[in-house]
């Protein structure tokens, strides 16, 4: 039915695609494993326990505990902050918009995620830092990477509300539910886990920018206050840019510690969301072997 | 019973002291004659029509099949008897829907009560992504008609009702996606029929399931009646013949033929509708 040279031109094709995909594959996975074998190859043989409860500062350059706290502080916030606006914004785009408002809505969203971090922080800076007079802080970090990170969490809740199958809506609303029991029953549960994942990718974004946090939340050495405003706060990506080029003995494998720590950080927060999928697919469409 | 049900409809049940089992036993006594009737009911969407002026009485409690080939129109007038099309872009209807002596779609008319008066069960079985016994209750709980305590007991009645509980009384918390297609939709059912209904819609509810499934959910369904007023989407003719008292046919938006299900399916009066239930056109 095929020619010789037909069915060769197809074996060729699918072993050039697996080559190509196979590639691929390796272009993301030995950058991460290089990143990783290069910070943890640094730091390792210098870490010590008490880096995680000593402040930094003195001749050896102190430890990170400080940092450690103002970047969970920073990314507790941002969750909080951009987590309600970006889960909102999404919830607004997929659900209740005007199609044409909400064309407009998108293109701003997009156009702001792709203005660069450091203006922003430049802007945070000028305005909130200066002009507002809220000095050095947190409330001033947490509006700038909030309004950085909104515009991830809202397309992705926008993107997994949209995925969820018609029948579901149609199902709440033959039984006679409101919108919002249509929304909360039928469509946010299964919609959870590309909503949890879209949120988790703009926090590990925003715990790894350095920028805009210098412009934003200064630098300290000592913990975070109660105070929103005129109360710098520390956080790691400061010491992994500082420390690097200090003149300092350790102080290079104080950045590479803080490096270490930062990929720790983001991998408990890529943990938390896997559990929290786990949690949330148990009665999925795609689970039929969910339950006991 | 047709003053509280208009007036349920109207102004929403009274959600403070309602009691389920009473609800219940109220709807059962109610003896309307034809609780549902279209009076020149057109349909359309923006520019086009798809119903042309349907006059149609539903006589309670049985069951009426609308027949008719693909694109004639019927889930479209099934959708328009508990206002699902309202959220359809473009959707404007002409003529009225009047259950129990209230035009539905009236101002004062809830839809959100009305829905939970006239169900309404899918083509494909379209649990809720939560537990079995929580997808049976939901309907209950968005409407506030059982105290929580009372939600087991609930969802085991109506799963005995439809003929499932023996097959899954230790699975109450698994999830529905691990029953069977037929099993789904008996679910479905059991969904729908707690909240109370007094008129339940089918749109080809047997459409995606095998022939053991689609005899279960057939006996379900002739066994609701008389309790319950059914409206019945169906392509499938025989299953029209096994189940319904009355039958209509749609053509091209236009109602052709209605009557019994017998005088319409085996010796009907138009050459369009012969030709339909005869094979020569579908």
């Amino acid at each position: 039915m095929f020619s010789k040279s037909h069915l060769l031109r197809r074996k060729i094709l699918d072993k050039a695609m697996w080559a190509l995909a196979t590639f691929s594959l390796v272009c993301i996975v030995a950058p991460l494993a290089w990143l990783v074998w290069g910070v943890v190859g640094r730091a390792l043989p210098h870490w010590n326990w008490s880096l995680l409860t000593t402040k930094p500062g003195g001749a050896n350059g102190g430890g990170l505990s400080t940092l450690i706290v103002g970047t969970l502080v920073i990314t507790a916030g941002v969750a909080v902050v951009a987590g309600i606006i970006g889960i909102g914004s999404g919830l607004y785009l997929s659900e209740l918009c005007p199609e044409g408002k909400g064309k407009i809505l998108r293109t701003a969203s997009e156009v702001l995620s792709g203005v660069p971090a450091i203006v922003l922080g430049f802007l945070g800076y000028t305005v909130l830092v200066v002009e507002f007079k809220w000095g050095f802080s947190l409330g001033a970090a947490l509006v700038v990477l909030s309004i950085m990170v909104v515009p991830y969490i809202a397309k992705a809740t926008e993107v997994a509300i949209l995925q969820v199958p018609t029948a579901f809506r149609e199902a709440a609303e033959g039984l006679g539910m409101t919108r919002w029991q249509t929304l909360r029953r039928a469509v946010l549960k299964p919609a959870a886990p590309g909503i949890v994942t879209g949120l988790i990718i703009a926090l590990a974004i925003a715990m790894g920018e350095t920028a805009p946090l210098l412009y934003t939340a200064g630098a300290s050495n000592n913990f975070p206050t109660s105070h929103i405003t005129h109360s710098p706060v520390g956080f790691l990506t400061y010491a992994v840019w500082t420390d690097y080029n200090q003149p300092l003995a350790g102080s290079a494998e104080l950045s590479a510690t803080a490096a270490v720590l930062l990929l720790v950080i983001v991998l408990m927060l890529i943990l938390l969301s896997r559990l929290v999928i786990r949690v949330s697919k148990k009665y999925s469409i795609n689970n039929s072997h969910g339950g006991r | 019973m047709t003053q509280s049900l208009a007036s349920d409809i109207t102004t929403g049940p009274n959600q403070g002291d309602f009691d389920y089992s009473q609800k219940r036993i109220d709807d059962a006594s109610s003896q309307l004659q034809v609780p549902l009737k279209t009076i020149d009911l057109s349909v359309g969407f923006s520019h086009s029509t798809i119903l042309n002026e349907i006059s149609l009485s539903f006589p309670k409690g049985t069951i009426t099949a609308l027949v008719g080939p693909t694109g004639c129109g019927k889930s479209t007038f099934l959708r328009t008897l508990n206002r699902m099309n309202d959220h359809v872009r473009g959707f404007w209807h002409k003529g009225s829907v009047v259950l129990d002596d209230v035009n539905i779609y009236d101002k004062s008319v809830d839809p959100l009560v009305l829905r939970r008066n006239v169900g309404m069960v899918f083509q494909r079985p379209n649990p809720f992504p939560m537990s079995i016994k929580d997808n049976v209750v939901s309907g209950v709980k968005a409407h506030k008609l059982a105290k929580r305590k009372d939600l087991l007991a609930i969802a085991e009645s109506q799963l005995k009702e439809v003929g499932l509980y023996d097959a899954i009384a230790d699975r109450m918390d698994d999830s529905p996606f691990r029953l069977s297609g037929g099993q789904q939709q008996l679910l479905c059912l059991a969904r729908a029929l707690a909240v109370g209904p007094e008129v339940l819609l089918l749109d080809e509810p047997t459409a995606s399931l095998d022939p053991v499934s689609t005899s279960s959910v057939e006996s379900l369904i002739s066994a609701l009646v008389p309790k319950l007023t059914i409206v019945i989407v169906t392509h499938n003719l025989a299953q029209a013949r096994r189940i319904a008292q009355h039958a209509a046919f749609f053509f091209n938006g236009e109602l052709v033929e209605h009557g019994l299900a017998a005088q319409v399916l085996e010796d009907p009066e138009h050459e369009t509708t012969a030709q339909f239930v005869t094979g020569r056109m579908g």
